[in-house]
Formats: structure tokens, C-alpha cells, sequence
């Protein structure tokens, strides 16, 4: 391994399958070099609930990702999703010391300081302290106000906790391949930094990370994210809806979803009938087309709606001029976007990744995976260097050994 | 009554006292340290696991991290141990280490040359001092030494422990030679190097030097204790190869080759023992001047009346001849009169502007 690259291994443990990719950081760049996929075992809603089933399938994908890339990973950014993940708004205010008004670092540091101290329950950890605009005198300060001059500093943040042993439980996973976790990058920060721009961010818009057992969603105003959450329905909720209204198995069920589902019904003729496979082997059968979208668009409803019930007061059309953007695996449900601006108001559309991004990770199913790469190394990189700090001399002469 | 002399009720509101002080303490405590408590971050959540929570790759990471550690912190341990024990020697003896050096002085010169240079000439240049150490002697100066005289282009000097110096040198290799201007030291003649170098060769056969051509026309300038570089003498060095390559024959006649018009006007001047001179130009090929020249000198040697005195290839596309005056019949059957010249001191012999006027009318400007 060259001293100068560090290759990182982004994860993602999803519900149905485990994604990881390699990327090389040289400190400035940063090349996608292998990828790893492998289906999912022992997750529930992002949830390790066995731990060897977990353990495996994520190690298998590693394994193959660093086949692929032909390097070994130095240290992990591991996606976090799952219904324990909860957030609060707290905002804090301070009087500028100075007596010329002039705001300066102690006074910037002061405040954030005091956003972010409250008190957790017991067994709640925090993942994430996301800052929203400066306020100085009550005007807006997208970037640092240090330097500019007012009376009064305001700041407030989105603290994003969750349950200490969930968060354990996805680590350990990580590091029982000998691995360190170096980031932990909430999903829906991850896709959401992926499919939108930077200007969609300044003028607001709400990105829904749709995946088989949970809906992450990021609401961005003024360039930066400003609500996050977690929804534990999915597209596994659809699958599970069809086997138990047309009597199949989850795999009848999930071929059916994929062939025939849809978030918006369009079939007007009811005695459309499909087939479960079409070749006439023994236990095919066939099946009502618009029941089978009656039964997806119904509950992919009810999944944005529960997500808007959610999001509450933050979200409002007027604060959301870039619409609604869709990824994950469940939004390539024909006529999601359509679903959406429907439900949200505003106009919705498929999230895409950036033209520079090669072909066969374009699909929405990686946009996580990626967007933790990019994430986590340009709005992540200073927690990362603090936490290189802490280990010291004897640490880093150990990590240079290790490594060589 | 307890065994301090106080009652239960005492000893109660004594420690009611004490712990309302306690939470006083812890009070100021707070107040003075401005920072508020930070929650707990997912970072302070331990990474650590068991081995046998690993899967198999894991643990075979594992056990080769703590192998390249250990063996990281082996070298580490190797390293200041020896660091220890050298400092430790130099405490106690400070004159240990050059002592140790000092014991053995040189006792064999190593030399390896891709020339004619043998370790005679490297002792003499070296000047060693007689017992001297390899630590005690300065490369750098001994490098100068051998650079110095010349014949020698490179040279690399290593200390071969424990007492053996070896030298390794790159020679230059002459292509004419040059007479030492006057009151120079040394009476021998001068090699002169492709680079324009001038030196006193040794160890060159002397049948080799005398196939080498002497330079005229050229003027020394003295430069630190030897001379500077001659210049065009790449030139002349091309031309020289490139004759001793293709025309053996005519370079083998050549004696001198002068380059006074070579700066002035690109001419490269070449004259043979029969007294002809060969004027080359540096702007044409030298190839096909040569075949120019040789193809003329194969025709004079059908016409034996019409011996040629110059031969002119600057000239691009044709050949100036200047024939020398014809042998009269008389005049070879004049013996008398030849004896006479021959005969003549140093001095005598028949003086060429004589011939020149003869030769006047028989120029001719030969299109090739």
C-alpha cells in the first residue's frame, strides 16, 4: 500500500443486501476503485438482530469489494439507518463579548458549544450534530459569522441520536473483519449529499431514501440539511402486502412487485390477469394486474404520507421550491414520482447520480454507498481528523507498521 | 454514645453538614467550568471485539497486525538497544570510535579503469600519507587529484573496509596529439580528448601514438594547473572517426590537422606526408567529403604527371584542386641539380611560392 492513499470502504447494511465500495483518498481525490454486493441476512429495518448471519454476508461483500479493487480497506464509513434513530431541534444564543461587537472564534464556539449540550436519555448516543445557519441580530449567516459585527449570535442544531447497542451491534460487525469505523454517515445524509445539487439545497428540497425496510429522508433548506428521519416502512411492506392479500410466498410475492407493482394504479380493466411465471410449470397461476397495483400503490401511499405525517411542520411546499427527490431501491416502483408530488404538493422526481459516475453504479440502489464516500470525506473530514488525534504517537507508530 | 463521644443525632447533622458542603463544591465546581456537559457521542462507543466474534479473515488480519506490530517494535527495540550500547561505549572511552578506525591504515589501492591507467600512476597521484587510515584520508581531495590530470574523466573513490581504497575511473580517449607549448612542464607531447581536454597520456603504446594526427593551429590558454578545453575539437573528433572508420587508407596518411580557420571560417585543414593538404568543411557531411576526397585521389593516382598540393571540400557540390607544378623532363633528369638541393643544409629545400607561381594556371574546379 502506498503511505500517500487511503482506501476507504464505504457499507451499507441494508435490509436486502449489503453494499460496499472502495474508494482511494489521496487527500485531495478520490477514486471509486471496487465494489461488493451480497444479499443481506440476520437485518430487520437496518437492524442486526443476528449477529453471524450479519456478520457473514457483510464480510463476504468486503471480501469481493477488495477483490475488486485489488487493495485492502483501511477503514470503514458505515451507513446508519433504523427506527432507533431519532432527532430534536435545540438552539442556543449568546451576547457577543467583544466591545467593538465584533464576532470572534471563543463567541462562535461558545454558542455551538451550548446547541449541542442536552442531556441524552440513558442508552442514547449521539450520531449526529447538524448545524443549520448562524444568526447574527436575527440575520441569516449561511457560513462562518466570525468577523462580522452584531450584538447577538444565535445558532441552532439537529442532534440525531440513537440507541447505543443498535449502534454497537452495526460496529461490531465492521470490526469483527478487523476493521475500524471511522465515520458513521446517517443514509439519508449520504444519498441525499448524492442526488442533489447544491442550488436544490439552497432553495429546499426533501429527499426520501426509499429501501426494503426503512424510509430515510432529508429535508435541506439553505444549503444544508435541515430535518432527518427514519420511517421504518419499505418495499419489503409492499412485498409483504401482496403475499398476504394474493396468498404467495415473499419470493412470489417480491417477482410479482418487481414485474407488475406500481405506486400510481393504471390499469382500468379488472379482468387483466398476469401470470406469476409464465411457463406453464406446475403451481403457476395467474393473478388480478390491478389488484396487484391496487395493493402497492395503496401502501407506497400511505408510506409517504406517514413521511409527511412525520415531517410535520418543517415541511412546507412554499420552503421546498427544488420539489421532492426519490432514491433507494423502491423508487424505481414505476410512477413513484408521480405518487409523491402528489402527496407532497411539490414536484418530485427520480434522484440521479452526477454524470461522472460510471454506469453500473448509477442505480439507486448504490446512491448510499457512494454518497457515504463523498460525505464522508468532504463534510466529515474534520470528526474524522480529531478522531486520528486522540490515538496518539504510539498509535500512529503502531497504525505504520500495521499498515506497511 | 459512639466511640467519638458524640450522640447519633450529632454524628447525623454533622454528615448532613458535610454533604450540603459536598454539594456546595460540586456547585462552584459547575459554575466555574464554563463548558457544558457534552452527551456521549457514538465515537465513545468501544470498537473492541473478541476474536472469537471475528469471522476467520478478521482474526488472520488481526494476528497479522499484531505481528507487524511486534516486529515494528522489535526493530524499535534493536535500534535504540544499539543506539544505547554505541552511546554507552562513547561515554566511557570518547576516543573509541576513531580509535577503532585508526587501527587498521591502507594497505591495498584497488584500481578499476576502462583505459590504459595502472596502479603505479595511481599511487603517484594519490600521494598517499604513509600510514594513514581510511578514515583519516579526505575523498574529496583525493577525487581533485585524480580529476586533475586529465587522462582520467570520472572517478569514484571508496573505502573498502578494513584497509582497502578502491578507485574506479572512466579515461578519456585521445584522438590527436598536440605539441607542449614552450617552457610548459614536461618535454613529451600532449594527448587531446574528443571534449577538448588536453593531457599528458600515460601508459599509451607508443606505436598507437604515432598513428594519432598532431594538431596545429591551435593555441593553449593556461587554466588552474592545466588548460582549458580546446575548442572544435568535437568536430575534428567526428572527422577523425569518421576517416579511421571509412577511408583507414587516407587516415592512416594524415600528419597533422590544423584548426586556425575552424572558428573563423568552418574549415578543417588535414595535410598527409606527401605534403598535400585536404581542406574539409564542417557544414557538409564528412561521409561524402570523404568519398569526394578519395574518389580524386584514386584519379590522380591514374595520372602520375599531375601531383595535387591542395584539395578544397568546403566548397559544397564540387572540389577546388590545386595541382602542383608538372615534373619537366629536364627537370627529372637533372640530378645534378636535385643532388645539389638535397645536399643543401635544412634550409635549402626548393621553396614552394616557386612552385606556387607554376601552378597557377593548372586550378581547376572538379563539379562532383
Amino acid at each position: 500500500m502506498s503511505s500517500s492513499h487511503t482506501f476507504i470502504g464505504a457499507v451499507e447494511i441494508g435490509t436486502s443486501k449489503v453494499t460496499v465500495l472502495v474508494g482511494q483518498y489521496t487527500g485531495r481525490e478520490l477514486a471509486i476503485i471496487g465494489c461488493g454486493e451480497c444479499p443481506a441476512s440476520g437485518v430487520i429495518k437496518g437492524a442486526v438482530v443476528d449477529y453471524k448471519a450479519a456478520s457473514d454476508c457483510t464480510h463476504a461483500a468486503v471480501e469481493q469489494a477488495e477483490r475488486d479493487a485489488g487493495e485492502r480497506i483501511d477503514c470503514v464509513f458505515l451507513a446508519q439507518t433504523g427506527s432507533h434513530l431519532e432527532g430534536f431541534y435545540n438552539e442556543a444564543a449568546v451576547s457577543v463579548k467583544a466591545a467593538d461587537n465584533m464576532i470572534d472564534r471563543d463567541d462562535i464556539r461558545t454558542v455551538c458549544e451550548l446547541a449541542t449540550a442536552k442531556e441524552l436519555p440513558a442508552g442514547r448516543v449521539v450520531v449526529r450534530h447538524l448545524r443549520r445557519p448562524f444568526r447574527v441580530d436575527g440575520r441569516l449567516v449561511p457560513t462562518s459569522p466570525e468577523n462580522l459585527v452584531g450584538q447577538r449570535l444565535e445558532v441552532g442544531y439537529w442532534t440525531v441520536h440513537g440507541q447505543e447497542q443498535r449502534l454497537a451491534d452495526n460496529m461490531h460487525v465492521i470490526r469483527g473483519f478487523n476493521l475500524e469505523v471511522r465515520e458513521l454517515v446517517l443514509s439519508s445524509l449520504a444519498s441525499g449529499h448524492m442526488v442533489t445539487t447544491p442550488e436544490e439545497r439552497q432553495h429546499g428540497v426533501l429527499v426520501l431514501d426509499i429501501g426494503a425496510g426503512t424510509t430515510d429522508y432529508v429535508l435541506y433548506r439553505d444549503g444544508g440539511p435541515h430535518t432527518t428521519g427514519v420511517v421504518a416502512i419499505g418495499g419489503a411492506h409492499l412485498t409483504n402486502d401482496l403475499s398476504i392479500g394474493l396468498r404467495l410466498t415473499d419470493g412470489q410475492a417480491e417477482k410479482l412487485k418487481l414485474r407488475y407493482g406500481r405506486a400510481l394504479p393504471q390499469t382500468r380493466d379488472r379482468n387483466e390477469k398476469v401470470w406469476l411465471d409464465g411457463n406453464y410449470s406446475i403451481g403457476d397461476r395467474q393473478f388480478p394486474r390491478h389488484s396487484i397495483e391496487q395493493v402497492t400503490s395503496a401502501r407506497f401511499w400511505e408510506l409517504l404520507e406517514v413521511t409527511k405525517k412525520k415531517l410535520g411542520n418543517a415541511f412546507a411546499a412554499e420552503t421546498c421550491a427544488s420539489g421532492v427527490v426519490l432514491t433507494g431501491g423502491t423508487a424505481k416502483l414505476p410512477g413513484a414520482a408521480e405518487c409523491a408530488a402528489k402527496v407532497f404538493g411539490v414536484p418530485a422526481h427520480l434522484g440521479e447520480a452526477p454524470a461522472w459516475i460510471t454506469e453500473n453504479l448509477r442505480d439507486p440502489g448504490c446512491h448510499t454507498a457512494l454518497g457515504l464516500l463523498y460525505y464522508g470525506v468532504t463534510a466529515q473530514s474534520e470528526p474524522a481528523a480529531s478522531s486520528r488525534r486522540r490515538g496518539g504517537f504510539l498509535h500512529s507508530v503502531t497504525r505504520l507498521f500495521a499498515n506497511s | 454514645m459512639g466511640r467519638s463521644g458524640r450522640t447519633f443525632y450529632e454524628r447525623r447533622k454533622a454528615e448532613g453538614r458535610r454533604r450540603k458542603c459536598q454539594d456546595r463544591e460540586d456547585v462552584v465546581a459547575v459554575k466555574e467550568n464554563n463548558s457544558p456537559p457534552a452527551a456521549r457521542s457514538w465515537r465513545d462507543i468501544p470498537q473492541n471485539v473478541k476474536p472469537r466474534a471475528m469471522s476467520r479473515e478478521g482474526r488472520r488480519r488481526l494476528k497479522l497486525r499484531v505481528f507487524r506490530a511486534g516486529a515494528g517494535a522489535l526493530v524499535l527495540a534493536l535500534i535504540a538497544w544499539g543506539a544505547w550500547e554505541v552511546a554507552s561505549a562513547l561515554r566511557i572511552d570518547p576516543q573509541a570510535a576513531p580509535s577503532l578506525a585508526s587501527a587498521a591504515p591502507v594497505r591495498e589501492l584497488r584500481l578499476a579503469t576502462d583505459g590504459v591507467l595502472d596502479r603505479a600512476w595511481l599511487a603517484r597521484t594519490l600521494q598517499l600519507p604513509r600510514g594513514a587510515t581510511l578514515m583519516e584520508l579526505d575523498l574529496g581531495r583525493l577525487r581533485t587529484r585524480l580529476l586533475a590530470s586529465g587522462q582520467a574523466r570520472t572517478a569514484a573513490i571508496d573505502r573498502v573496509f578494513p584497509a582497502t581504497l578502491a578507485v574506479r575511473v572512466s579515461e578519456r580517449s585521445p584522438v590527436a596529439r598536440l605539441a607542449a607549448p614552450a617552457g610548459a612542464e614536461g618535454a613529451g607531447p600532449l594527448l587531446v580528448a574528443r571534449d577538448g581536454v588536453a593531457f599528458a597520456g600515460e601508459g599509451y603504446a607508443p606505436a598507437m601514438l604515432a598513428t594519432l594526427p598532431e594538431l596545429e593551429g591551435v593555441k593553449l590558454v593556461r587554466q588552474g594547473e592545466g588548460y582549458a578545453p580546446i575548442a572544435g575539437m568535437g568536430t575534428v573528433a567526428d572527422l577523425l572517426a569518421r576517416a579511421q572508420l571509412d577511408a583507414a587508407s587516407i587516415y592512416r596518411s594524415w600528419q597533422a590537422v590544423s584548426l586556425a580557420k575552424l572558428a573563423s571560417d568552418g574549415e578543417i585543414a588535414v595535410r598527409n606526408r606527401d605534403g598535400l593538404t585536404v581542406i574539409f568543411g564542417t557544414q557538409e557531411d564528412f561521409f561524402r567529403q570523404l568519398g569526394k576526397l578519395d574518389l580524386l585521389l584514386d584519379a590522380a593516382a591514374g595520372k602520375p604527371g599531375q601531383a595535387m598540393r591542395e584539395i578544397n571540400l568546403s566548397i559544397e557540390g564540387q572540389a577546388s584542386v590545386a595541382l602542383a607544378p608538372a615534373v619537366t623532363p629536364d627537370a627529372a633528369a637533372a640530378p645534378p641539380a636535385a643532388d645539389a638541393a638535397a645536399s643543401d643544409p635544412p634550409a635549402a629545400p626548393a621553396p614552394a611560392p616557386a612552385a606556387a607561381d607554376l601552378s597557377v594556371s593548372s586550378q581547376y574546379n572538379i563539379h562532383l
